[in-house]
Order: C-alpha cells, then sequence, then structure tokens
C-alpha cells in the first residue's frame, strides 16, 4: 500500500493534505476536476495509482481512488493521501492530489458520504467505474456524477447493464455516459469521415450494399456502436426481419435513403486487433479503414472510379489511461454517444419498454 | 451535400478536399510552419483526405528533391515530433511546380496539373491558393491565377486564396492589394492571414469576455482605468532579418495587424453570432472608433518612437540598432513604438490603450492587461502604506498563455495591512497537453470556409488609416517628432514612460 502514499485518518484527510502542500512550496496544486476511480476488483486500487499518474500529465485533478471490497467480512474504511507531480514543459512542477479509500465489508454502504466528503468544491465529477455494475450504481450515486466512464467491454450482460445506463441518462440531468469501447473506435469513425470528406465518395455513401467490420471477440460492443454510427449519422432504415446472428457474427440488414439493401456484418476473430476493420462498399467505391493485431497505425483506403487514396495515422494503443485521457481531451456531453444508444441497444435488443422494469442487483 | 459522417464528430467547421498551392514554396514560411502545420492535421486525422499540396517558387527542383528538403526540417521543427510512416504517405500528396512568378506559362502548366490532379481525384476541384511569397510578388501572383482562369471554380466547389502578411505598407498600397485581391478572389473567398488570430489565448479573449458573466458589466470606463497591450521581443534584427525591418519598422510590422488585432477584440462590442462577418463586423466598428492622431503634434503628444542603443540581453552584449546588419546607420525606423489610443466610443470614452512593442526588451512576451480604477479609498486610506494599486486583469498571449487577475488582501496579522495578491490560471498547468499552431487552426478553417480568425478588407484598410496618420507625421512632416533611445535590454525609452505617467500610471512590469 506503500504507493498509495501516507495513511491517514478518515477525520483528518482535509488537515493531512494541506499538510502536505506546506512541506513542498516549489510546486503547484492544479486541478480542473475531480476524478473518481472505482473498482471491485481486488488489487485494483493499486493499479489505479499508476494509471492516475498518468492521467494526471494532462489533466490536473482531485483524485479519489476507491477501492470494494463488499466479501470482507471485517468493515472498515482505511484512508491514504499523495499528490502525483509531473514538470510541465521543463519548468513548473504541477501536482496533482489523490486520496485512496479502501472500504470493506458493511463499510462499503457509506461509500457515497465518504467519499463525496472530500471532493473539491465546484470542480465537476468524473467518475470511471471499472468492471461490472453493481447495485452501488443507484441513482443517490449518479444524480452526483458529471461525467461516467465505464467499458463495455468489461461487462458479462452488455445488454442489461446499458439498460441501466439509459435509466441514469433519463433520471440525472448531467449525468453523460462515456464508454470506453466508443473511444476505441474514435480513430477509425475519424478515418471513416476523413475518407468520406472525398466527394466521390460522398456520393456513392447512398449506394452502400454492404458494411464489415471485424472486431475481437472481447470488443463486440465498440462493433456495434460502430455500426450504430453509420446508420444513425445517414438516417438508415433497419429491416430488423433480416437479422442472423451466430457464434462469430451479427447480420443486420438496413435500407439507404435511395432504397439500396445494405448487409452488415459484425464479424469477431480471437487474433484481431481490438477494432481490425471497418469496410462500407458499393458497386463504385470502396471504403476500408484497417489495423493489424499489434500495428500502431490505422490504414486508410479509398477506392473510387480510378481514383485511390491510401493514408496511415498513427493511434494509440488498448491503454486505459490513453484511452481515459483521449476521452477527456474531446470533453462536451458526448452528444454523438448519445445519438447512437437507441440504435445501438436495439442491436442488442433492448426496447425502451425494457429499460424501465429492470434492476440490477 | 455534407459528409454525414461529420456531424457532431468534431465540434467544428468541416475542413474540405482541395489542391493547396502555396507561392513561396522553397521559403521559410513554407518549410517551418505551413508544412509542419500539414503534417500534424494529417498525423491527428484531422486534414481531408484527398488534401493535395503543389509547391510553387522559382529554384530548379523535383518533387522528390522538394519532399526531401521539407521532411528535413519537419524532423526539427514539427511539434508532434516526425513519424516516418506518416510522412512517407503525406509526402505522396506534396508535388512542386517550378515557374517564376510573372511566367505566364508557368500559369498555364500550373492550370493544366491543377486539373489533372483534379481528374485524379474523381473530378472534384477545390483550391486553395496560398500566397507566401515575398510581398513583392503579390500583384503578380494574383494576376497571373486570373489570367490562367485559375481564380474561377466549377459548379460545386470553391477557389480561395489566403495572402500573408504584410497587407500592404499603407494604405494607397493596401487599397491597391485589395483591389487586385478582389478583382481575382472575391472577398469571401479571400483569407488574410494575422496568425496572432489563430493563437489559443486570443481566441480565448472572447471566451473570457462573453462566457464568464462577472467580466462583461465590468467591461466599459465605469470600471477600467486603462488597457495595455504589450509586445516585447527580446531579439533585435538576427537572421538578416535588418533589411526587411529597416523599411517596415515596429508600427507596421506588428501594430497596424498583430496589436490592433488584439486591441479589437478587447474592445468590440459582443457579435450578434459567431459567424466570420458577425465578429468582424464588430472588430471593424472599434478600428473605425480610433481617434486619429492626424497632426504631427497629436502624434508626439500620443506616440513615441526609438530604436535601442547598445547594451546586455540575456547576458548577451548587443549592438545598438543602427549597427545592425543590413540597417542603415542613419535609419529613424523604430525598434520601438508605444502609443496612446483612443476609442471615441460610448464604452470606451475617456478610458486610453496604451499599446507598446519593441525590440531588444529584457524578455519575450505579448500581453494584455486591463486596469480596473480603485475603489474609493474612504476606508482604507489612513492605513501606512494605503491601498496597493487597483486590481488588474492580464490576458497573456504568449509564452506561458494563462490569465491572471490582482486583487488586494489583508496580510494576516493583528494589524490591517494591504497587499496585492494574484489568481493565476496558466494553461500549461491546467492544461498538460500543448496547444495546436496557429497555422494549423488558420489552414483548417481557410479549407472550411470559415473565415472569422482572418482579417477583412476594411478592417485592414481601417486599420493603415490610422497608421498612416502617424507614419506620415514621421517621414513627412516639417517637423517630425523625435527618435527617442534606449539601452538595449531595458523597458524602453524614459519617453514611453511619460507617456503614462499622467494620471499616475506605469507600464506594467512584465
Amino acid at each position: 500500500m506503500q504507493i498509495l502514499g501516507k495513511e491517514v485518518a478518515i477525520g483528518s484527510v482535509d488537515r493531512e493534505l494541506r499538510l502536505l502542500w506546506e512541506q513542498d512550496k516549489a510546486s503547484t496544486n492544479a486541478s480542473l476536476m475531480n476524478l473518481a476511480v472505482y473498482s471491485e476488483n481486488d488489487g485494483a486500487i493499486l493499479r489505479n495509482s499508476d494509471l492516475v499518474q498518468e492521467i494526471t500529465r494532462e489533466h490536473a485533478c482531485r483524485a479519489i481512488l476507491i477501492g470494494i471490497d463488499r466479501d470482507d467480512p471485517k468493515a472498515s474504511i482505511r484512508a491514504w493521501i499523495t499528490a502525483h507531480c509531473h514538470l510541465r514543459h521543463g519548468r513548473k512542477s504541477v501536482c496533482c492530489e489523490q486520496i485512496a479509500f479502501q472500504l470493506t465489508g458493511r463499510a462499503t454502504g457509506r461509500l457515497r458520504n465518504t467519499v463525496f466528503a472530500h471532493l473539491n468544491s465546484d470542480l465537476p465529477l468524473v467518475f470511471w467505474w471499472q468492471g461490472e455494475l453493481s447495485s452501488i450504481f443507484s441513482e443517490r450515486l449518479y444524480s452526483l456524477i458529471e461525467r461516467f466512464v465505464f467499458d463495455s467491454s468489461q461487462w458479462s450482460d452488455p445488454a442489461e447493464s446499458f439498460k441501466c445506463i439509459e435509466r441514469a441518462l433519463k433520471n440525472a440531468n448531467n449525468f453523460s455516459p462515456m464508454d470506453m469501447e466508443w473511444t476505441r473506435s474514435y480513430a477509425v469513425r475519424l478515418a471513416v469521415a476523413g475518407l468520406y470528406d472525398d466527394p466521390l465518395a460522398k456520393q456513392s455513401l447512398e449506394y452502400t450494399n454492404s458494411i464489415r467490420i471485424k472486431v475481437h471477440p472481447n470488443h463486440k460492443m465498440a462493433g456495434l456502436q460502430l455500426l450504430a454510427w453509420i446508420i444513425q449519422s445517414n438516417g438508415w432504415k433497419p429491416l430488423m426481419d433480416k437479422r442472423q446472428d451466430t457464434e462469430i457474427s451479427d447480420r443486420f440488414c438496413f435500407e439507404t435513403n435511395e432504397g439500396v439493401e445494405v448487409t452488415a456484418v459484425v464479424e469477431t476473430a480471437s487474433s484481431a486487433a481490438p477494432i481490425a476493420e471497418l469496410e462500407i462498399s458499393s458497386p463504385d467505391c470502396t471504403v476500408r479503414v484497417s489495423r493489424g493485431a499489434d500495428s500502431r497505425y490505422l490504414h486508410q483506403l479509398l477506392n473510387v472510379g480510378s481514383h485511390r487514396v491510401e493514408q496511415s495515422t498513427p493511434v494509440s494503443g488498448n491503454d486505459p489511461a490513453e484511452l481515459f485521457m483521449a476521452q477527456l481531451s474531446r470533453g462536451g456531453k458526448n452528444s454523438l454517444f448519445r445519438m447512437i444508444i437507441p440504435t445501438f441497444l436495439s442491436f442488442l435488443g433492448v426496447n425502451e419498454e425494457e429499460i424501465y422494469g429492470t434492476n440490477i442487483e | 451535400m455534407n459528409n454525414p459522417f461529420r456531424k457532431d464528430l468534431v465540434s467544428r467547421s468541416q475542413p474540405e478536399a482541395c489542391t493547396v498551392v502555396i507561392f513561396g514554396a522553397t521559403g521559410d514560411l513554407t518549410h517551418r510552419k505551413l508544412i509542419p502545420a500539414l503534417y500534424n492535421l494529417q498525423l491527428e486525422g484531422a486534414l481531408p483526405a484527398g488534401v493535395k499540396i503543389v509547391g510553387f517558387a522559382r529554384r530548379e527542383k523535383t518533387d522528390e528533391q522538394f519532399r526531401s528538403g521539407l521532411e528535413e526540417i519537419n524532423r526539427k521543427v514539427s511539434r508532434s515530433g516526425h513519424d516516418d510512416e506518416v510522412w512517407a504517405d503525406f509526402a505522396q500528396k506534396i508535388h512542386y511546380h517550378q515557374s517564376e512568378f510573372q511566367d505566364a506559362d508557368g500559369y498555364k502548366r500550373l492550370a493544366e496539373s491543377l486539373e489533372e490532379i483534379d481528374q485524379e481525384r474523381g473530378g472534384k476541384g477545390n483550391r486553395l491558393f496560398y500566397i507566401a511569397s515575398a510581398p513583392s510578388f503579390f500583384d503578380d501572383v494574383l494576376e497571373s491565377l486570373k489570367d490562367a482562369g485559375l481564380n474561377s471554380c466549377r459548379a460545386g466547389c470553391w477557389s480561395r486564396v489566403i495572402v500573408e502578411k504584410p497587407f500592404g505598407i499603407d494604405l494607397p498600397s493596401a487599397q491597391h492589394l485589395n483591389e487586385v485581391v478582389n478583382k481575382t478572389f472575391q472577398e469571401k473567398d479571400t483569407y488574410r492571414i494575422d496568425h496572432y488570430l489563430g493563437k489559443e489565448t486570443a481566441q480565448n479573449i472572447m471566451v473570457l469576455r462573453f462566457a464568464n458573466a462577472i467580466f462583461e458589466p465590468l467591461w466599459n470606463n465605469n470600471y477600467i482605468d486603462h488597457i495595455q497591450i504589450t509586445c516585447a521581443e527580446n531579439l533585435g534584427m538576427e537572421g538578416g532579418r535588418g533589411g526587411y525591418y529597416d523599411k517596415a519598422g515596429a508600427l507596421r510590422d506588428m501594430v497596424q495587424n498583430h496589436l490592433l488585432q488584439l486591441l479589437s477584440l478587447v474592445a468590440m462590442e459582443p457579435p450578434t453570432d459567431l459567424t466570420a462577418d458577425g465578429v468582424r463586423d464588430e472588430k471593424v466598428k472599434v478600428l473605425r472608433s480610433l481617434r486619429q492622431w492626424d497632426t504631427p503634434e497629436l502624434v508626439a503628444e500620443n506616440v513615441v518612437r526609438a530604436q535601442y542603443t547598445e547594451g546586455h540581453v540575456d547576458g548577451e552584449k548587443c549592438v545598438g540598432y543602427c549597427q545592425e546588419d543590413r540597417v542603415d546607420p542613419e535609419s529613424t525606423t523604430e525598434a520601438y513604438v508605444a502609443l496612446r489610443i483612443m476609442i471615441d466610443t460610448w464604452r470606451w470614452s475617456g478610458v486610453p490603450f496604451f499599446v507598446r512593442m519593441g525590440k531588444q526588451l529584457p524578455k519575450k512576451a505579448t500581453e494584455i492587461s486591463v486596469h480596473f480604477k480603485e475603489p474609493p479609498t474612504v476606508l482604507f486610506n489612513a492605513l501606512s502604506g494605503g491601498v496597493p494599486g487597483g486590481n488588474v486583469l492580464v490576458i497573456r498571449i504568449q509564452p506561458d498563455e494563462g490569465i491572471s487577475l490582482r486583487m488586494v488582501s489583508k496580510i494576516p496579522g493583528a494589524r490591517l495591512r494591504l497587499e496585492p495578491v494574484k489568481m493565476d490560471f496558466h494553461y500549461s498547468t491546467s492544461f498538460g497537453k500543448g496547444s495546436p499552431e496557429a497555422y494549423e487552426r488558420l489552414l483548417l478553417d481557410s479549407m472550411a470556409g470559415d473565415a472569422t480568425l482572418f482579417a477583412r478588407r476594411d478592417e485592414v484598410e481601417e486599420a493603415w488609416k490610422f497608421i498612416d496618420h502617424i507614419e506620415s507625421a514621421w517621414h513627412e512632416s516639417s517637423n517630425p517628432p523625435p527618435v527617442a533611445d534606449y539601452v538595449a535590454g531595458t523597458w524602453g525609452p524614459k519617453e514611453a514612460d511619460d507617456l503614462l505617467a499622467e494620471g499616475g500610471r506605469k507600464w506594467r512590469r512584465l
């Protein structure tokens, strides 16, 4: 637990933080948000301290790490404080404070009161939930959160968990969900948008007859979200009765605004990169964005008539800190993600009526 | 037809694929700024697919030689580093076109090359002409573009021109250039670049003023005593710059464009919307309202010009301005200028704007400081030391971009003693990630048809109108105001301090 810094009594966290800053006058304390990182996995709190060290290089925050062990018979709350410091532009040492809480047994019920007593006032709360959603994700919690970051690739039952997210969206005014799977597809979406800036490619879009998305089995949500984005952006209509799912692929059918039937396949391959390939084809045009399993480049190809564009752009890996930072950098209310949720949920077989009748325990 | 995939993907206007033709492609601006900016846009996936770049210059070069020269510099200056794989793709977009600027045949061949590129790209013919050549070629380039028919475009396409500063050397030359430009391109397709407007902090001026309810009610002559705009440089005429500078001077080189642009952003009324003309309409009103210093006497009262003499900057010995390389030893060109500017509007009546720009000053810094009036001293004036100055809001443009606010606070203790304290926001502290280069933003904006951060014809001409009176008093009157001097490495001449001394004001110590 040394990595978490100095262990302090719960009642004296603020006083100890003040003392920490008084010891080092050369540093600047910076914070633009409260960042809570929550995990119910054993040992995650230590790994998360390393993640926060990375994140604070670019995003000044007050970090609050929360480790939960509900199975521990003993009810306890322990707290540690430390600061993550970085030299900015080779000049100034900028530090962000971190408070770590470990809650066990019945004390986990005191999460909200304990943790949220230590937020920096007026700054938004970004809550990074790692792993499966649990009963702790309730209105009492999410009503306090501005941005809720999760990774649906870690969920065993995405349909059920997304229903909870959708309910939170309806119930809480300022709640803005952000899925790391959606972040993973950002570079692909940007590349597709860039290729369709080409006027001929743009003209061919409504004549699309095939979409093929290949993803790693762990990242099927990213594939489905990508498909939802394509369909939603173009306003194409689903032909639900033509849907076919197999173990390795989901097949959907849509109709473009020009009445062309589009067959879309989301397939998985265990040797593939998280999002390995997206290909959109019409009789005259192929747009392909692909990435090798170990490649740090996204290859982009546009083939339209006799015109061909090929280019590569570097993309970040699948590292959670990098993904999280990329998500934070874009800021905003994530309106595009919210826009595609209904279509995406329909791919998961979830309809609106189901959302309000479900509880997670 | 808009690209549906761009909707909400990034919150900015959509850049369109085009061919960028750079005139003066072998120059420093192309190598150090334009190509690295386009490369970084490609690196971030922001450059539309199908963008092609054609370098137009006089020297004989092959595509390969041109690319390898650009690559060598990009390795050194690109803000995101240099990635060989990305460069390999990017370089394929770059072509070289050798021609004299006045050679009609060269433009004819250019038109054919562009046609080929368009054919290859599927018939779309958007073109962005970037005139980065020496100003003396502006006319030739523009007229030749027109003669070759390159100013017009097919239906549904666009043809735009970006013109680098200096945009004229006085009002008549600017008007002439505007006429030449507007005979060739419509005003809506003309982008006069002022890279200061592409800087993050310059863009933040409007956000600070209009997105924070606490400032705008105070932003007038009821609460503001005066405003200072400072651009300090700690360099002289290195790198052969003296030749250009001695003809231009600080007033034309920096004040006419960058500093008056900053002034208009600070002083303008809230625009009705954020469209290019919405913002520029308000900026030009400020420039139209500048009180004209139109006699030598008024210039002598309100403007100070100066040259540096031998001294030390950053511990290094430096020569005086007239001893600099390529500077006329008898030169009266100003390396420093300080102005009192009055804006005759309801909002700014009686509020002086002090603007200064100088070479060989102690450090490099550009900032705007808003000095608020002091509160009534009835409560604290009896205290020893009194009230230590009023509130000052500082907007730092470069380096160390940020905003600070000086306030007065009580020193802890049994006695009532007051001291100034500073609330400080640094971009670099709060946002670890570096800002994009101004040229990246401006190039994307021009591809997207967003001219908000570019100067409009009337802005440029109004600014020259103000500057010309001063230049005329200095160089054409029988009784010109004197040229003051200051030791290199100091904060300018005493005469500039005297400009503020009335009313007990002082230049802010940077």
